[in-house]
């Protein structure tokens, strides 16, 4: 197969943005492996959101960062040998795997605009320490959200979603089990002794400050997922890009090769 | 009907009401008596300021504080026999005031004024809380719209290099079939010569 001048330049390029490519969709797979695993374990509550696209985005991201790297070893084959048979077979594979990237990256977006203050504080107040649960996935979810709502409180000392004041100014089916008088708000938000227990619960429940947590866990919820969210689409984006440059310059190489 | 409520603690010989809780409906009916303590030590009281002390927070907190609406349970306990004092309603306005007694005459040596009117909060549902997001936000507009672009260009890219390749067979098949037409007409002519 005879070759022009244009594909002997092009070959070079092409071969290292195939490089390249191949590059970032490991680096993309093992990205979206690690937020897949959930360091922070906030899954359930978005679980009990029933809104866990951005999850869905980082599970997408790994099987097209694996279909990268492979597709990109087969576009430097094709590249190197000029075979007309395997680049067209490339174009079209990779095609495929760009709308399911641009897939990814447009969903993670979309889906962490949905995770405001409001959602996170009616889940709470809704499902914490729900006592009557209507089915087994009420009881899953309820179950989730309690626990992920207690570390969370224990670990990162907040209370609520905005402050303790969450729990006063609202209903919660917390409060249908545990009186105001005693349970102003959970006892998860008492400053703990080494023990476990609070250092003085009287202090606590008087709201005197420095017996409990004054500030909200919103941050603590939204600095993870907006991690999560970002790290993906803008990642996705960057790549999508890079390989968009290689693709044009593929689809000329290959027009350009003579039989 | 509020202006006809009787406001007054003590009966006509400084004796104070024993009105419990239940007796006037949480107090709709008239005042009662929600807890009785002892004066407190003023002699040497614990610091305000030592509420940060862990150790000394308990006695801070007794000494300076009391807490209507602490006990939740009395009301539902047959057996309790000392004043009780249970949770106030939601969304109420109440007030407040302290009574000094002799406890050995049972009279009433002095009163504050009745406290300005306090109402307790009017809880909110969580059903009423909007979770609409609002806007878009620019990140997910920047990156939806430039994707499509991008990728509208390569498919655009791709259907053209798919029709030059096309085109380009078309061509180069009518050069073949129209080379091999003049091969056979020129082949037998030699047979004919050496017969």
């Amino acid at each position: 197969m005879a070759k022009s001048d244009d594909t002997c330049i092009l070959q070079g390029p092409l071969v290292f943005g195939n490089v390249v490519i191949g590059m970032c969709g490991i680096a993309l797979t093992a990205e979206c492996i690690f937020f897949v695993s959930d360091p922070h374990g906030l899954y359930p509550l978005l679980e009990a959101t029933e809104n866990d696209d951005i999850y869905a985005a980082a599970w997408i991201g790994i099987f097209v960062g694996f279909a990268l790297f492979a597709l990109s070893i087969l576009g430097i084959v094709g590249v190197i040998k000029s075979n007309r048979t395997l680049l067209l077979v490339y174009i079209i594979l990779m095609l495929i795997t760009y709308a399911f990237e641009m897939a990814s990256c447009i969903t993670a977006a979309t889906h962490r605009d949905f995770l405001t203050p409001n959602l996170f504080l009616k889940q709470m107040l809704e499902r914490y320490q729900k006592s009557e649960t209507v089915n087994n996935n009420d009881k899953w979810m309820t179950e989730g959200v309690t626990k992920t709502w207690d570390k969370l409180m224990l670990q990162n000392q907040c209370c609520g979603v905005h402050g303790p004041s969450d729990w006063q100014e609202y209903m919660s089916a917390f409060r249908i089990t545990h009186s105001d008088a005693d349970f102003p708000w959970p006892h998860n938000c008492c400053v703990m002794d080494a023990q476990g227990s609070p250092v003085n619960l009287d202090g606590c429940k008087l709201g005197v400050p420095g017996y409990y947590n004054s500030n909200g866990c919103y941050d603590a919820i939204s600095g993870p997922m907006n991690t999560h969210a970002w790290g993906v689409a803008w990642f996705g984006f960057a790549i999508l890009c890079w390989t968009f440059c290689v693709l044009f310059g593929t689809m000329f190489y290959w027009s350009r090769i003579e039989y | 009907a509020a202006s006809a409520i009787s406001s007054l603690v003590t009966d006509n010989s400084s004796k104070p009401l024993d009105s419990t809780f239940q007796q006037t409906s949480g107090g709709q009916l008239g005042p009662y008596k929600a807890a009785l303590f002892n004066v407190p030590n003023c002699a040497s009281p614990p610091k305000l300021a030592d509420v940060g002390d862990v150790n000394k927070v308990s006695d801070v907190l007794k000494q300076y504080l009391f807490r209507v609406g602490d006990d939740g349970t009395c009301l539902y306990d047959p057996n309790f026999l000392a004043v009780c004092n249970p949770p106030l309603a939601p969304d109420t306005t109440y007030r407040f005031k302290y009574v000094l007694l002799d406890s050995t005459e049972g009279i009433m040596k002095d009163q504050t004024l009745w406290s300005d009117p306090i109402k307790t909060r009017k809880v909110k549902l969580p059903l009423k809380i909007d979770t609409w997001p609002g806007r878009r936000s620019g990140d997910m507009i920047v990156i939806t719209s430039i994707l499509s672009v991008l990728v509208f260009l390569l498919l655009a890219g791709f259907l053209a290099s798919v029709s030059s390749a096309v085109m380009g067979s078309e061509d180069s098949s009518a050069e073949t079939r129209s080379v091999s037409q003049t091969t056979q007409q020129s082949e037998p002519r030699p047979q004919l010569s050496s017969e």
